[in-house]
Formats: structure tokens, sequence, C-alpha cells
């Protein structure tokens, strides 16, 4: 099971794209009673990207202020706390090896502590529970953005906490976000490779290697599209999967089309979900709704 | 003819109701707001008339004997799975796994059908306006599955005897599955099945009958023999 969704704007129609996710993470709560999360693209404030940081189920009162410390040299502001969540901005970092030493110098300051999204636009939320849940610890429908995913889970084979609920960063690359519904069979065989190159695995979650997948080829220069194309070659299994980044948000099916997933597009917005009944409660109108075939992978851009 | 409001009943409800109301032979229901919710009007015995207005979620009409149902929006996964009998028509596309399984009836889909279309078709008419899916008829035993636009992968792979067209092209054939031209017979009982219905200005879109390829069984999977191992080891 599992329920995931996707929300692009194209116009200035429906601003607060946290309040459709949330509505539409409502009507898939019942394929994903435990744990719930939102990838919210908001708008990116010049020079700065937001962090945000777990900080574990117990958190010790003195751990925001060790963070505080840690980020210094990162130019680090506007600090605020909700729920288990520590959230503020950095300046402007390239990828790789400066956001890495970024979350290496967060993480040590307990193993706790985990950085759950990183990006100019990007601001993952998620938890253990229902949507509903989400919603009243973090006020999710008040976010105005441009784009967003969410997803509903159900275990099927790795533990129920925040860290692996989903949506999924692209660790160390900036403002990539995934949701799957699926397993992927050859997550083993793929999670020793990257280990053996020293990638650092968050949780026992074979989506997780989805985000990781698609950051490297992402940093290789690929975009999305290419990316979701080489995905369908290297990644067995079944998968219904959506991704984004600040500009783009796309999906792709498995060669099996084992796993549910609808779309529609009209000239107003894009919406995709496990189930049309996601997308009729979140947007009422007139439009038509299909389900793509085995192997598709769409990909839409917002013009820069 | 009776309205009903899908928002203010549980699935439950609206199912007893339709149930109730076909059995006192109301002549024709319409649903508003569906919603796209899931097993709406399964396991419909009696013939009546339901139009829902707007699109069903899974398993809508599953199981159904004799209703007939039309779908102003789109359909989910399983559309009139185990049909015994009756009638369908999706205005829009259909989700996976549509007519699977059917022993008799008809389902018209005027837009396009996702993976797995009247697979195991045990009898029954399929017939999808638009594109089909991957593993389009798997194990079709009886019944005729016509596809106007183009077929995906794997189309009626391990096929026993439904009689399968295509009108556009067909990405590629399921194991044992072979493509032949249409003989004139066959033409016209097409042309005539089509004809009745399609509208004719969707019918007026889609290739002439003769056009179309028939898909059948190479029978080479019918009966097992070692010697043709190479076969059943793609095949599984």
């Amino acid at each position: 099971m599992c329920g995931i969704a996707g929300f692009f704007r194209k116009t200035a129609d429906h601003p607060e794209v946290g309040g459709v996710a949330l509505n539409m993470l409502n009507a898939l709560a019942c394929r994903g009673p435990d744990s719930a999360g939102v990838a919210l693209y908001g708008s990116p404030q010049p020079g700065r990207m937001v962090v945000r940081v777990t900080l574990g189920e117990h958190p010790d009162a003195r751990i925001p202020a060790c963070i505080h410390a840690a980020v210094e040299s990162f130019g680090a502001s506007d600090f605020s706390e909700v729920g288990a969540y520590l959230r503020f901005t950095i300046a402007e970092q390239s990828p790789g090896a400066k956001l890495n030493g970024l979350i290496k110098a967060i993480e040590t300051v307990s193993p706790e502590v985990e950085v759950v999204s990183v990006g100019r636009a990007l601001e993952v939320v998620k938890q253990v529970g229902s949507p509903a849940n989400l919603e009243a610890t973090f006020s999710v429908s008040a976010f105005v953005g441009s784009h967003a995913l969410g997803h509903t889970r159900l275990s099927t084979e790795s533990k129920v906490d925040l860290s692996h609920s989903q949506p999924f960063w692209g660790h160390g690359y900036p403002d990539l976000a995934i949701v799957h519904n699926g397993h992927i069979t050859n997550y083993h065989q793929l999670r020793r490779r990257y280990e053996q190159r020293g990638v650092r695995f968050y949780t026992e979650n074979d989506s997780e290697v989805v985000a990781i997948y698609l950051a490297e080829c992402l940093e290789q220069g690929s975009g999305l599209l290419g990316a979701f194309e080489a995905m369908m070659k290297e990644l067995d299994g079944s998968f219904s999967c959506l991704a984004a980044t600040a500009s783009e948000m796309g999906f792709i099916k498995d060669p099996f089309a084992l796993k549910p997933l609808v779309f529609t597009e009209t000239d107003a917005f894009v919406a995709v979900a496990t189930e049309e009944v996601a997308i009729r409660a979140a947007l009422p109108g007139n439009y038509a709704v299909s389900e793509p075939q085995a192997r598709a992978a769409r990909v839409w851009t917002r013009p820069a | 003819m009776t309205q009903l409001n899908a928002a203010d009943l549980s699935t439950r409800e609206l199912n007893s109701r339709l149930r109730d109301l076909v059995a006192r032979d109301d002549a024709e229901i319409h649903v508003e707001n569906p919603g796209a919710r899931h097993n709406l009007a399964v396991a419909m015995l009696k013939s009546g008339k339901i139009r829902f207005r707007g699109s069903v979620g899974y398993y809508c009409g599953g199981l159904a004997d004799g209703i007939s149902i039309e779908i102003d929006g789109s359909a989910g996964w399983g559309l009139a799975e185990s049909m015994l009998g009756g009638t369908f028509r999706v205005h829009g596309n259909a989700g996976n796994g549509a007519a699977a399984a059917i022993r008799g009836g008809t389902v018209v889909i005027e837009g396009d059908a996702a993976a797995r279309l009247g697979v195991s078709m045990k009898g029954g008419t399929v017939i999808v306006a638009g594109d089909c899916g991957y593993m389009a008829g798997f194990m079709g035993q009886k019944g005729v599955l016509v596809v106007c636009g183009n077929a995906g992968d794997a189309f009626a792979d391990s096929l026993y005897a439904t009689e399968c067209y295509v009108g556009g092209e067909i990405k590629s054939l399921g194991t044992d599955a072979v493509a032949s031209e249409v003989t004139d017979e066959e033409a016209a009982a097409l042309e005539s099945l089509l004809a009745a219905n399609l509208a004719p200005e969707l019918r007026a879109l889609k290739p002439q009958a003769r056009r179309f390829r028939k898909v059948v069984a190479g029978r080479k999977l019918w009966n097992f023999d070692k010697r043709e191992w190479k076969i059943w080891r793609e095949a599984l």
C-alpha cells in the first residue's frame, strides 16, 4: 500500500500548496496509517537555504543550543522550533562537499539528530501518525508555495519512526525530495554499492535508495527526466514514484505497472496521486484523470 | 429517474440504496458526486441503469450480473471485475485490470485503459476506443477484446481463445501471441460490433475494421512438451 501525492501549480491559483497536499493525504490516509509527510516547496529567499533538523524522539533540552553553535560558521539565522524539528536558514551552499560539512557538523551533536532537508525552497515535514496529526502539529495547510509532494506510509519491511517516514530528501543534494510506493528489489545490492563509496544510509527503508540514486544522477547533471530514465534501467521492483526539485516535479512508473498512480494536467495545475479519490477531494473542477502506462515518466518544469 | 448524492452517503448506504432501487425496477438512477470512491455498485445482480455523474474508484460494478452502468468520468482499478452480464460504458479512462476475468456482458471504455485490460476473460466483450497498456488480454479464454488505438507490451500473452483485435500499433506481442490479418467476415463482424457500441463521431475517428489486426494464440503453450522447453522458460 502507501499513498503518494504530488501537486504542481502553473498559475496564481491554489497558492496554498500545503493545503492541497494535506487534502490529498487525508484522502489517502487509509492507505498508510503508519506515518505521514510532505515535501513543500516555498519561495526561496535570495542567497539563503532552509535547513530542517529533527531532534529525535526524546530530545535533550541542550541540543538546540549545541546545533546553534555548530552551524554558526554557515551564517545560520531565523531559528525556530516546532514539534520535533529545529528549522533555520543558512547562507546558500553549493551541493557536495560544503553541504556534507554542514550535515556532519549538525549530526555530530547527537546520534538522535538528523538533517531532514536542506534546500532553497524545500521543507520536509514528516512524523509518525496520520495526516490529521501532521496538520495539528505543523499547520501544513497554511504553507504557500509552488509545488508539494506527500506520502502516507504503510510500513512493510522496515520500522515505523520519523526517519523511516517519507518524503526522503536526496541527502546532500539541495531541494531534491522523493516519495515512493512499492518495493526496490535490488535495494541491498545498490546499498552495498553506495556504501562502498562511503554514502551513508539513515534507514533500512528501500525507498531511501531512490532518493540517493536520483541525487547522484542530478549531481552528474542528467536532469530529472534523465535521472528517471536511468532509474528505469537500474532499479528493479515495483515503483510508482514522484520526485521534485526547486523547479521541477515528475513521476515514474515501473516496467510492470505494478503500483497505482493517476494524474491530471489542466491549464492551472498538475496533480498526481495513488488514487483519483485524492485528486477529486483536493481539487474541485471538471478535468480528466488517467493512469499512466508502464514505464511512463513525466516531468513538469517551472519556467525560470 | 432517481437521484442520489453520494456525498451524503457512506459507500455501504449508497450500495444498499442502489440495490433497493434496482430491485424496485427504478428505470434509471443518477449518482451525483461519486468522487472517485471505491467499491461503488458492486454485486448488482438485477437489470437496471445506473449513471455515475463523475469518476469512480476501484472495483466499480465488480461481480455485476445484468446491470447497466455509465460513468461520466474515469474508473479506477478493477472495473467490472468478474462480471457475469451487464453493460459498462466509461466516458473517460479506465485503470489497471479493467474487465478482468469477466464471463459475459460488455465493457466499453471511450478513453484509454491502463495495464492488464481484460486479463483472463472467460466471455463477454471489451471495447477500448483509445489505447491499452501492458499485458492486456493475458490468458484470455473466450470473448472478444477490441482495442481501437495502440496496445502496450506483452499483448495477449499466453492467450487461449479470446478474439483480440487491435486497430493501432502493438508495442510487443506476448509469449505465444501471433498477429494476423482479419478476414472479410471478421471485418464485417467487427464493424457491426464497433458501430453498435461507439457513437458515430467517435467511431469515425478510429481505423476501419479491415485495418485492424487480429491476434490469436500460437498454441505452443496449450500443451506441455519437453522439447519446447525454451518457450516455456521464457513464458514463465
